[in-house]
């Protein structure tokens, strides 16, 4: 594992995100949050505020699907209670991480911890879309007693378990050396 | 096995040059990994707690009752709190003098403190009379209250956490 994660951080520095790093480094933006004591640490705090957000109402619409927790609400109730949460977090989550990466765009863009990070965000969301449109549809079909089926269920767990392989993946952005 | 770490002056030194303590620190991979679970622990917490107070402050979830939007997360908060907890103080062990000396570190503490007396009279004053105003859409002050200093406390708690990380070799 280690050995992969240096040998893509190696590639990654044969790239052009290496000058692209060396000047996002030269911008007065980045100069700003640097030389500001304060401007990273905010920006991990809004950061972490943002999955705070985003994730506690994905495994809350989790639970509900498995029938866990919320059962006074139907699915599409639950669904419309945290699926904004879900998404404007997601975007909160994407401008904060802007802010990190900006400030520190060497220690980010030239780590492979931080570009599968991006990958399984990705993934994440393709999922999610994908998942949330079918289970919309099936519980609108299926009215309030619906009761979502063994795949539906596992893939809502799915969908938990990449946001914390997400957030392990950005704690070891830390540890990857550049 | 001889040790190398120079005999322990204060308690704190004693947990940080104890086994566990410099197991933890020694590690390549037990602190980063103990801080991985660290932080999925307290963002459920965070983001749990910040589901029931916005159902407290009336800005999101009015059509749960607060005592239904109570059972469906504080499990959870709960789970992750014991999580962040024991999580927690595996780090400490691994630095425990050096958190000792940080304002942010002590900090942190006094804001929890802050933010379970804030919850503990929440639960038993102001949650006693939950009855009368469970499915109402307008929360008493008291509630009202508790929401936002909890809100308030935990963001303290979270920017303290982070901070320690900023600043740990500027006290020690």
């Amino acid at each position: 594992m280690g050995d992969f994660f240096f040998g893509l951080t190696e590639w990654l520095r044969t790239t052009f995100l290496l000058d692209w790093a060396f000047w996002i480094e030269t911008t007065g933006f980045n100069k700003l949050l640097v030389t500001n004591f304060w401007g990273v640490p905010i920006a991990q705090v809004l950061h972490i505020i943002g999955i705070g957000a985003a994730f506690a109402a994905t495994l809350m619409l989790t639970l509900r699907i498995n029938n866990m927790a919320g059962m006074s609400r139907s699915v599409p109730e639950v669904s419309a209670r945290y699926m904004p949460w879900i998404w404007w977090g997601l975007l909160w989550i994407v401008g904060s991480g802007m802010l990190m990466l900006w400030a520190e765009p060497v220690r980010n863009m030239i780590n492979g911890v931080f570009w599968v990070k991006m990958i399984l965000l990705v993934v994440t969301v393709l999922i999610t879309l994908a998942f949330q449109k079918s289970v919309q549809s099936a519980a609108t079909v299926g009215g309030a007693g619906w009761n979502a089926g063994g795949g539906t269920k596992a893939t809502a767990w799915l969908i938990v378990i990449l946001w914390c392989l997400i957030m392990a993946h950005g704690r070891w952005i830390a540890y990857a050396p550049v | 096995m001889a040790s190398y770490y120079p005999e322990p002056t204060n308690i704190w030194e004693s947990i940080e040059y104890s086994s566990l303590g410099t197991s933890i620190a020694e590690s390549l991979w037990a602190f980063p990994t103990l801080e991985t679970i660290h932080v999925i622990a307290l963002v459920t917490v965070f983001g749990t707690i910040l589901v029931m107070d916005l159902r407290l402050l009336g800005l999101a979830g009015n059509k749960w009752t607060v005592l239904q939007m109570s059972k469906d997360t504080l499990p959870w908060t709960w789970a992750g709190f014991v999580l962040a907890a024991i999580t927690g103080t595996l780090l400490f062990t691994s630095k425990a003098s050096t958190y000792m000396v940080n304002p942010y570190f002590l900090w942190k503490m006094g804001l929890l403190a802050l933010a379970g007396l804030n919850m503990a009279y929440f639960h038993f004053v102001t949650y006693k009379t939950v009855t009368e105003w469970d499915s109402s859409p307008v929360m008493p002050g008291g509630a009202k209250f508790a929401a936002t200093a909890s809100l308030v406390l935990w963001l303290g708690v979270v920017f303290c956490g982070r901070a320690i990380g900023f600043t740990l070799g500027i006290y020690y």
